[in-house]
């Protein structure tokens, strides 16, 4: 029996290292298959006749890995690319696009999907400049229909180093079921209508609002927590920092936010939670809808500021939904936040040239408006094939949306997050500093100059 | 104290009180300890609940406790729209086949420590200690270049290699097993001729039954929730691992997170380790206290 059992466990321990052996070389067969066969002929060509493979890193969202679809239908018009999709979750984009760059495996074609923005990439030196390619090509963003001014974000002392691909703003939407409830009618989606503004906002909010201890019957008018934070003064025609900031390479040589104009502003929207009570607090909110959760969608807030990204989920809100103007906060040019993803060519690519390729196929109109359906409603960069956009979203009126992103383009500004130097660190700042003024603990004029202080460290790293 | 000496004729009325005094006492405990288990227990049935909500009803407030209308086809979703079965696969592969690494190499390296004394062989054991203390992102990038070179991204094996030349954790754990084990055994066997090897295959492994389920589950369970290796080296979508793929689930900045099914997920991922745990439960509970007590 002792001999059985001593035979039985050599045999387990046979099939065991034989499993291992096996399961090793499976997958080296099948790796050596997909991977190394289009390297090589990379290497070693480059010309045009030859076949190549590009690598399109992407963020693993459905909004994103989309691409995959449209994969099939560029490679039969372009025998000689493949293109292949490598992905990473949101949390570890940064840290695998940095990996894969240190590694030598760069990727061709990229976005600032993670925490970095276009001036960190471009600090870094990782992007490409396309100027050559450009001009080779004869690239026009008008055969496009993307307007000059979304190019002009990513160009630098005339070199282009980025080809915008989709176009997020800053809107507002509403809940329809509230605003019928307490009898108010519904704010205007024309940017024109100069009666929709900041203070009238607030006194709509208000017929709306009800605190009560029990929490499930608490609900507030308006929630104004958009975006980020650096952000909010130029709302209210205030710039923070200096205006040398996009002629610097995203590195302004002053900021201001401890200047009584920008307190101003700051205090103007905390007085929607602490003074006229009409937004909930972050607890509140947090307790309603979770850690990263919008209270918003619970149906427990009538409006809220956010970006036009919200829109793509609002089918599925519990509750009828509306897009309205951004009001005004007495800046007359500018009222919404234009938060623009450009596609990049990385400085390791080996074939920049069919990089090119297929960015251009993904801003061709047909394909833009295809992957509004496939993405489930990213907004497109090509304006033709904007319509198609507006009319995507259930239960909202078309006319509506695109009042609000032609209003939302004409007032819009480009996000500071794509085009200031270190910003995750500056947004991490950003918010761990204001929590006690979110919490009722300081003040804005406590808290300013220590952020002013932090900015411009941050800045000159 | 006092009770034990008042063992006279009258003692039964004191003999009451302390058994009245010790049934109050494991009342209260039970019922602390069911208490807590209700507690503990509630974020699992919070889990449970949700895998079967609506995507409607999630965003409810105040959330509902148990759904309104029972979602069973969230189970079937879960595997139509991610590439759910084959995930599952990738982690069970990657999984199994890194713990039966870590028990071949670990184990062996464990005996070598406990078993030989040699001139620095303390120093050498330190040195391996030492290699918990580098935290995985200052290793990253070397490793990830390292095996660029051998051609390995986008494989398995990255994951599963590094598991056959032994980790520090185990093999301390095992040595610790093993020094206890009594020199005597192998005494014998090494006058019945066995070879070293055959003693550590024969005697030391099957002696060992507690302690190597313990490094078997926790290897198990580090592959099982590893995120960062499988993200830094895989990229085709049919590799992904199970971590992967549900944190792409709230990856997207620009929708509400699918919270049901990643409920679903939640509960369908916890499965093989309860599974799992059950099955080596008394092994492992034994592993703990037996190298807990060296």
């Amino acid at each position: 029996m002792k001999k059985r059992r001593i035979k039985k466990t050599y045999a387990l321990l046979l099939a065991f290292s034989m499993l291992v052996v096996l399961a090793l070389s499976g997958c080296t067969g099948g790796k050596s298959a997909g991977e190394v066969a289009p390297e090589g002929k990379g290497d070693s060509g480059g010309s045009s006749g030859e076949q190549v493979t590009i690598t399109h890193y992407t963020m693993d969202s459905e909004d994103r890995t989309f691409i995959e679809k449209l994969v099939p239908d560029f490679e039969a018009k372009h025998p000689n690319i493949k293109v292949r999709i490598e992905k990473a979750p949101y949390e570890q984009f940064d840290s695998k696009l940095q990996t894969l760059i240190a590694g030598g495996k760069s990727p061709d074609v990229t976005s600032h999907y993670g925490y970095g923005g276009f001036a960190e990439y471009f600090n870094k030196d990782m992007l490409l400049d396309m100027n050559d390619i450009i001009k080779e090509d004869g690239f026009k963003a008008s055969d496009y229909s993307i307007p000059e001014d979304l190019m002009d974000i990513y160009t630098i002392k005339d070199h282009v180093y980025g080809i915008p691909v989709n176009m997020y703003v800053t809107l507002m939407l509403y809940n329809k079921d509230m605003f019928d409830a307490a009898n108010v009618p519904y704010p205007p989606s024309d940017y024109e209508d100069k009666s929709w503004t900041f203070d009238k906002m607030v006194e709509e909010a208000k017929k709306m609002t009800h605190v009560s201890d029990d929490i499930a019957k608490t609900q507030y008018g308006v929630d104004f927590t958009w975006s980020e934070r650096d952000m909010r003064p130029l709302y209210f025609g205030v710039e923070p920092y200096s205006q040398d900031t996009w002629t610097n390479g995203g590195v302004p040589s002053e900021t201001h936010f401890d200047s009584p104009e920008v307190m101003a502003t700051y205090n103007k929207l905390f007085d929607l939670i602490l003074k006229d009570k009409v937004s909930p607090t972050t607890e509140w909110s947090k307790s309603v809808a979770g850690q990263n959760g919008d209270a918003f969608v619970t149906g427990k807030v009538g409006m809220t500021v956010s970006g036009s990204w919200s829109l793509a989920g609002s089918n599925d809100f519990p509750f009828e939904v509306g897009v309205a103007a951004v009001p005004a906060g007495g800046n007359d040019k500018i009222r919404s936040v234009l938060f623009v993803d450009p596609l990049f060519i990385l400085k390791g690519s080996k074939h920049p040239k069919e990089a090119f390729e297929w960015i251009k196929y993904l801003v061709s109109e047909e394909v833009q408006e295809k992957s509004i359906d496939l993405s489930g409603g990213n907004p497109p960069v090509n304006t033709k094939a904007a319509e198609a956009y507006y009319k995507h979203f259930e239960g909202i009126d078309p006319e509506d949306v695109k009042k609000v992103y032609e209003g939302a383009v004409k007032y819009g500004f480009e996000s500071y997050n794509h085009l200031i130097t270190n910003y995750s660190q500056i947004n991490d700042m950003f918010i761990n500093e204001m929590q006690p003024i979110d919490t009722g603990h300081k003040t804005v004029e406590e808290v300013m100059p220590t952020i002013q202080k932090k900015v411009m460290e941050i800045i000159k790293r | 104290m006092r009770t034990i000496p008042t063992a006279s004729p009258s003692a039964s009325p004191s003999t009451n009180k302390r058994r009245r005094k010790i049934d109050v006492v494991s009342i209260a405990s039970f019922i602390a300890l069911v208490v807590t288990t209700f507690l503990m227990l509630l974020p699992l049935f919070f889990m449970v609940s949700t895998s079967l909500k609506s995507k409607k009803e999630l965003l409810k407030f105040p959330p509902t406790f148990l759904p309104d209308s029972w979602e069973w086809s969230n189970y079937k979703e879960i595997f139509e729209t991610l590439n759910f079965g084959q995930m599952y696969m990738n982690s069970l592969i990657i999984g199994t086949l890194t713990v039966v690494g870590t028990l071949l190499s670990s184990a062996l390296a464990a005996y070598g420590f406990a078993r030989y004394r040699g001139k620095g062989s303390n120093l050498w054991f330190m040195l391996m200690l030492s290699t918990m203390m580098l935290p995985y992102p200052a290793i990253m990038i070397p490793q990830f270049i390292l095996f660029s070179k051998l051609n390995w991204i986008d494989t398995f094996l990255p994951l599963i290699v590094p598991a056959f030349f032994g980790s520090a954790y185990n093999i301390f754990l095992l040595r610790q097993f093993f020094s206890t084990l009594p020199d005597e055994l192998f005494d014998a066997g090494r006058m019945d001729g066995c070879s070293e090897l055959r003693m550590w295959w024969r005697i030391a492994l099957p002696l060992s039954g507690p302690a190597l389920a313990t490094v078997a589950i926790f290897a198990f369970i580090y592959s099982w929730n590893d995120l960062l290796t499988p993200v830094l080296y895989l990229s085709s979508s049919d590799k992904f691992t199970l971590p992967v793929g549900m944190s792409s689930f709230t990856s997207s900045r620009f929708r509400i997170p699918p919270w049901h099914l990643l409920m679903v997920a939640s509960v369908l991922a916890m499965l093989p380790i309860v599974t799992l745990f059950a099955i080596a439960q008394k092994r492992f509970v034994e592993g703990i206290v037996l190298t807990g007590i060296k």
